[in-house]
C-alpha cells in the first residue's frame, strides 16, 4: 500500500520545525522507521512531514563531568558502533544493538523512538531506568527539561506540547559500582517485546530503579526495588502487587523478564 | 499536488528526478528509474527484501523517503556488478544453495555484505541473529547461513562500499517549511449495503483475543439499564458518538473512529443489539471496515449490570474480537486493552452524568488525555425487544 501525498520539507534548524507544527496535520520525522510503515499502511495520514533527521542541533553529543547529552537524531547504530560517548561504559551500546534489525538502526533515531512512544520500545524502558532527562525546546519557554518517567505519558503519548520539540536527552553518568540489566522477551528476534524489564543499581548515588515494559502503556516503576534486589521479595511477588490487573499469563512472562534483567546485572 | 526534484547518486551516478514526497526510495529506484532489483516484499518494513544501501549503510528502501535521500549516495544490487566482495557472495549463495525463487536475494545479499565487512569474527548464531531482517520462505535461511560463513571463513576481500557521511547542503532557508498544511484527507466510503448482511455469529470469536471489565458506575440499576438499553442514550455517552438517524430495528449501522497517538482508523459498519431485559444483561455483535487502512474488525460484547447499592451499579464486559489487515499489525492486545479502558472511563462518567439527568456531552477527538480516541456509532435501525 501506498501512503496518502503529503508534502515534505526538511527542517535546518529546530525553529524551523517548531513553526511547521504549528500547521495543521504536520509531523516530525527523524529516521522514519516507525513511522514509515504506519504511512504506507495508511494509519498516519499527515498533511506534511518535517524532516528534523539534518538539523545540526540534534545531532550533538555533549559531555560533561556529570552526563552525556544525545542530539535526538542520533541513530541507534552510533550508539551501538560506539561513534558516540557511552554515558554508561556499555550498557547503551548493549541496548541499541538490540532494537529490531541493523537496517533499521542505520536510519532510526533515539530522539524519534522516545518522541513516538511506543509501549514496547527498548528506549522507552531503558532511559526509564537509566534516571535519563528528555530535553524539550519549548516555544517561548525555551529549554524544559522532563524527566523520563513523565516524558512518556501513555501508548504513544508523551508530554510533548503541540509545538515541542525533543532536541536532546540526558543520560547521567553512573557511579563505579553501578549495576544494570535489561532483558527483554521477543517471539523473534528484532520484534517489538511482549515482556521487558530492567534492573539499575547505583550504590553511589543511592539511585535504585526496577522497571517492567511493554505493557502497553508507559513503563511500571516498582516503588520498593530495594527488596527485590536483594531477594526478599520475588519478582512474581513484586510484579503482582505493581499490576493487580495483569492476566497470569503476562504476569509470568513479566516476572520471567524481571528476574533474567535481575541475572545480567553486572 | 507538488513535486520535488530529488537529486543523489545512485550506483555512482548522478540523478536528477521528480518525485512526489511520499514516494518511498524502493518505489523511486523501481519505477522511476527502473532499478528493478530492489524488491518489494512487504512495504512496511518487516521483509528486507527492498534492503539497500544508502550512505553506504543498508537500509529499508521501502521506509526511507526517495525525498529524505536528497545529496544522498545509494547504491542497489545493480551497483554491485564489479564490486569484488559482492561477486564473492553471488558465487557462495549458489554453491550454497542460498537462493530459490531469488526474491529475498538482493536483500539477503546487501544484508550479507553488510554482515562480511562489520562483523569479521561473526559466527554463524550471530549471522543468523542480524539476518533476522530479511525473510525468505524458500531456503529454510541455511545455505544463506553457510554462503555468508564461507565468505568470511575465507579472507573475503575489502568492500568497496563503506559507511559515508552526507554534505547536507546548507540551509536553504525558512522558506523551506512553506508546507501545504491542508492536504485534504479521502472522504470515507459509504457502507455497501452488502455489508449489512453476514454478521459474524458468536462461534467466530472462539480464539479471538478477549478482553473483560467490570465498571463502577454511581447511578442505580434502573437508570443504567434505561441508558444502556436505549441505544440513543448509550451511544451519547460514548465520545464523539452518533445517530445518524433514529433507530428503527435491531441492526445498527454507523462509524466508530479509533485514534492512538498518530494512527487513526475510522471503521464503517454495522451491529446487532439484542437485551436481555430479565437479567438485565445482553450482547452486540458487529462488523466495521476502516477504508484508509482496508482493516476489518469484527467483535462481540456482551455486557450485563448488577445492583451494588441504591446508588451504585456495577457493569460487567466481555468482549472479543478479531481486527484483520493492516491495523492489526499495530493491535498488540496489549494496546487494544488500553484503549478500550480510556474509553469505558469516559462511558461511566457519561452514563454518570445522564443518569443524574445532564447530557453527556460527547468527548471530542482531543479530550482523551490529549490524543483523540473516539468510537462513532451511527445506528439506523433498532427493536427494542423488551418492550
Amino acid at each position: 500500500m501506498k501512503s496518502v501525498a503529503f508534502s515534505y520539507a526538511p527542517a535546518h534548524e529546530i525553529g524551523d520545525a517548531q513553526a511547521a507544527l504549528g500547521h495543521d496535520g504536520i509531523k516530525l520525522v527523524s529516521g522514519g522507521q516507525s513511522l514509515g510503515p504506519m504511512l504506507n499502511l495508511r494509519l498516519v495520514r499527515p498533511s506534511g512531514l518535517v524532516d528534523v533527521s539534518g538539523v545540526e542541533a540534534l545531532r550533538q553529543v555533549v559531555e560533561t563531568d556529570g552526563a552525556v547529552r544525545y542530539g535526538a537524531a542520533i541513530t541507534h547504530a552510533e550508539i551501538e558502533d560506539g561513534l558516540v560517548p557511552d554515558a554508561t561504559g556499555h550498557w547503551l551500546r548493549y541496548a541499541a544493538s538490540r532494537i529490531a534489525y541493523r537496517a533499521v538502526r542505520n536510519r532510526g533515531t533515539l530522539g524519534g523512538s522516545l518522541a513516538h512512544a511506543d509501549p514496547a520500545a527498548d528506549w522507552v524502558i531503558v532511559m526509564t531506568t537509566l534516571y535519563a532527562t528528555a530535553l524539550v525546546h519549548r516555544p517561548g519557554v525555551g529549554e524544559v527539561r522532563i524527566p523520563m518517567e513523565d516524558f512518556v505519558t501513555g501508548a504513544f503519548r508523551t508530554a510533548l506540547g503541540p509545538q515541542d520539540v525533543l532536541a536532546a536527552i540526558e543520560v547521567p553518568r553512573p557511579g563505579k559500582t553501578a549495576s544494570w540489566g535489561y532483558w527483554k522477551y521477543t517471539h523473534q528476534e528484532g520484534e517489538f517485546a511482549k515482556a521487558s524489564a530492567a534492573v539499575f543499581v547505583d550504590s553511589d548515588t543511592t539511585r535504585c530503579r526496577i522497571a517492567v515494559g511493554a505493557l502497553g502503556r508507559q513503563p511500571v516503576l516498582l516503588r520498593e526495588p530495594d527488596s527485590v534486589i536483594s531477594g526478599a521479595v520475588s519478582p512474581s511477588q513484586a510484579l503482582g502487587d505493581a499490576l493487580p490487573d495483569m492476566s497470569a499469563a503476562d504476569l509470568r512472562l513479566h516476572a520471567i523478564a524481571l528476574a533474567k534483567a535481575l541475572e545480567q546485572r553486572s | 499536488m507538488t513535486v520535488q526534484t530529488i537529486t543523489l547518486t545512485v550506483n555512482g551516478n548522478s540523478v536528477a528526478q521528480a518525485a512526489e514526497p511520499r514516494t518511498h526510495l524502493a518505489d523511486f529506484l523501481r519505477e522511476d528509474l527502473l532499478l528493478t532489483g530492489t524488491h518489494l516484499g512487504c512495504e512496511q518494513g518487516v521483509c528486507g527484501a527492498c534492503t539497500v544501501f544508502v550512505d553506504g549503510r543498508p537500509s529499508r528502501a521501502c521506509i526511507t523517503l526517495a525525498a529524505s535521500c536528497q545529496g544522498a549516495h545509494v547504491q542497489t544490487i545493480e551497483g554491485f556488478d564489479d564490486d569484488p566482495l559482492m561477486a564473492k557472495l553471488r558465487d557462495a549463495f549458489k554453491r550454497h544453495h542460498g537462493l530459490q525463487c531469488g526474491y529475498c536475494t538482493p536483500g539477503m545479499l546487501a544484508t550479507g555484505y553488510d554482515i562480511v565487512r562489520r562483523l569479521p569474527d561473526a559466527d554463524t548464531d550471530r549471522i543468523r541473529r542480524e539476518l533476522a531482517g530479511n525473510i525468505c520462505r524458500c531456503t529454510g535461511y541455511a545455505g544463506i547461513v553457510e554462503a555468508i560463513s564461507d565468505v568470511l571463513g575465507n579472507t573475503p576481500p575489502s568492500a568497496n562500499v563503506q559507511p559515508q557521511t552526507r554534505e547536507r547542503t546548507g540551509a536553504a532557508g525558512k522558506a523551506d517549511i512553506a508546507l501545504a498544511s491542508s492536504a485534504p484527507l479521502p472522504s470515507e466510503s459509504v457502507v455497501r449495503d452488502s455489508e449489512d448482511a453476514n454478521l459474524p455469529g458468536m462461534e467466530a470469536f472462539a480464539n479471538a483475543p478477549t478482553l473483560s471489565r467490570q465498571l463502577s458506575i454511581a447511578a442505580p440499576l434502573e437508570d443504567v439499564w434505561r441508558i444502556l438499553s436505549t441505544p440513543n442514550e448509550i451511544v451519547a455517552c460514548i465520545p464523539g458518538a452518533a445517530l445518524d438517524a433514529n433507530p428503527e430495528k435491531d441492526l445498527l449501522q454507523g462509524t466508530c473512529v479509533v485514534a492512538m497517538g498518530p494512527i487513526k482508523a475510522a471503521f464503517r459498519g454495522i451491529a446487532r443489539l439484542t437485551f436481555e431485559p430479565a437479567s438485565r444483561s445482553g450482547h452486540v455483535v458487529g462488523r466495521g471496515r476502516d477504508s484508509f487502512t482496508r482493516s476489518v474488525l469484527e467483535g462481540r460484547l456482551n455486557f450485563a449490570v448488577a445492583e451494588v447499592s441504591a446508588h451504585a451499579t456495577e457493569l460487567t464486559l466481555d468482549m472479543a474480537y478479531t481486527l484483520t489487515g493492516p491495523l492489526s499489525q499495530f493491535s498488540r492486545p496489549d494496546l487494544v486493552a488500553e484503549i478500550a479502558d480510556d474509553l469505558l472511563r469516559q462511558v461511566a462518567k457519561g452514563i454518570e452524568t445522564r443518569a443524574a439527568g445532564g447530557v453527556a456531552a460527547p468527548a471530542s477527538h482531543s479530550s482523551l488525555n490529549g490524543f483523540s480516541l473516539v468510537w462513532r456509532i451511527v445506528k439506523r435501525r433498532v427493536k427494542r425487544l423488551f418492550s
